[in-house]
């Protein structure tokens, strides 16, 4: 596929970027769908492989993986301003609608319809927060069962063992997940023989 | 009352040792209670704003800063969620040279799990909600299913869950 130039005026930019924002309902998978509409189909300002590699950067920083996503393709086509504008574009229209969304929530929230509406609402939010966390947990697992299955069974251990740390033990957030990096480091790293005992692990958790 | 800067650097922090949307959560959850910044109820509340609203998901932390801050507390939010993804230039740099380690591939992993584990504690978290009953539990349970389906649209699927409350809770 051959590229265009990629030199899109800012404000084009923040353009195609407030429409992904505004467009997207539901989260990450609309809004990756609709970057890749606007990006590689429609301005083709960016290859497949291109937005590949910048993915897999972007899970590696921490925070919201589209934001840094963002930030990578607003680079590249506009440089430094190119990441302005496209930030912008991205969060501003859509962090005001939310705002407002907040705002007309608190008017009405003594409503007792309302209240009835939210208490279905909550806990339907926590069964697509599963789904989140299967998404997440369905590479990890099918990569895990490659390497053998205590490999899967130390990784399924550590996993749960982060959940009941916050829920049980109440630690804080940072320590479980510089826990997690610790014990990846050592026990899951490539052509380091078997993975952990299981006691080693809950070690870890309890530092 | 709220001291600004802390309140940022609590957002910050809890953004900084997050991936993806959602993980910032126990660590706000634990954080902003600590502190009494924050009523347990916001936080499903500002789940549920989050995605009736247009964004990425992680925008529902700007909802949170509305509830607790005005304003001031959502704008703070936003810079906050903002930050971090700037670190992708960094990484972008200095990836290609440590990727083929393999402490690092193994790292990775282990940071891959941990999230996993916390946004368990995020369901766990929102569905120990006061308020949130077995009728709560089913609800759950037949939000999970259908957007486990990947055929129904998410917003159909809280419109469905809130017809539902109103049924049963008015």
């Amino acid at each position: 596929m051959k590229l265009q130039d990629p030199r899109p005026s800012k404000w084009l930019l923040f353009r195609i970027w407030a429409s992904v924002g505004l467009q997207s309902f539901g989260g990450g998978a609309s809004t990756t769908f609709l970057i890749q509409r606007a990006f590689i189909e429609k301005h083709r300002w960016l290859s497949m492989e291109e937005f590949m590699y910048f993915w897999n950067l972007c899970v590696l920083t921490p925070g919201i993986n589209l934001v840094a996503l963002t930030v990578l393709i607003g680079k590249k086509l506009g440089g430094v301003w190119g990441i302005v504008v496209s930030l912008a574009g991205l969060l501003l229209p859509s962090a005001a609608i939310t705002c407002l969304l907040a705002a007309t929530f608190l008017q009405v929230e003594n409503v007792a319809a309302v209240q009835a509406v939210l208490r279905g609402v909550i806990p339907a939010t926590g069964g697509i927060m599963l789904i989140v966390g299967l998404n997440f947990a369905l590479p990890l697992i099918r990569r895990s069962y490659k390497e053998g299955v205590l490999y899967l069974l130390a990784s399924g251990v550590l996993m749960i063992a982060c959940a009941l740390a916050i829920i049980l033990l109440k630690l804080s957030v940072i320590i479980v997940i510089l826990g997690a990096i610790l014990l990846g480091a050592l026990f899951f790293s490539p052509g380091r023989g078997s993975p952990v005992p299981e006691d080693e692990e809950e070690q870890g958790e309890q530092q | 009352m709220i001291n600004p800067l802390i309140y940022f650097l609590l957002f910050l922090k809890a953004s900084l040792f997050s991936t993806g949307g959602f993980s910032n959560l126990p660590s706000l959850h634990q954080d902003l209670l600590a502190n009494g910044w924050a009523k347990e109820s916001y936080f499903g509340q500002s789940i549920a704003i989050g995605q009736i609203s247009p964004g990425p998901n992680g925008l529902w932390v700007i909802s949170l800063g509305y509830f607790t801050y005005g304003i001031a507390g959502a704008a703070l939010a936003l810079i906050a969620i903002t930050l971090p993804a700037l670190l992708v230039l960094v990484i972008s740099a200095g990836y290609t040279r440590i990727e083929q380690r393999t402490w690092v591939q193994g790292a990775m992993h282990g940071v891959s799990l941990a999230v996993v584990g916390l946004l368990l504690s995020v369901v766990w978290t929102i569905l120990h909600q006061p308020g949130v009953d077995w009728k709560g539990l089913l609800i759950a349970v037949g939000a999970f299913g259908l957007a486990l389906s990947r055929k129904v649209n998410i917003l159909i699927i809280l419109g469905l869950a809130g017809l539902a409350g109103y049924l049963l809770y008015r």
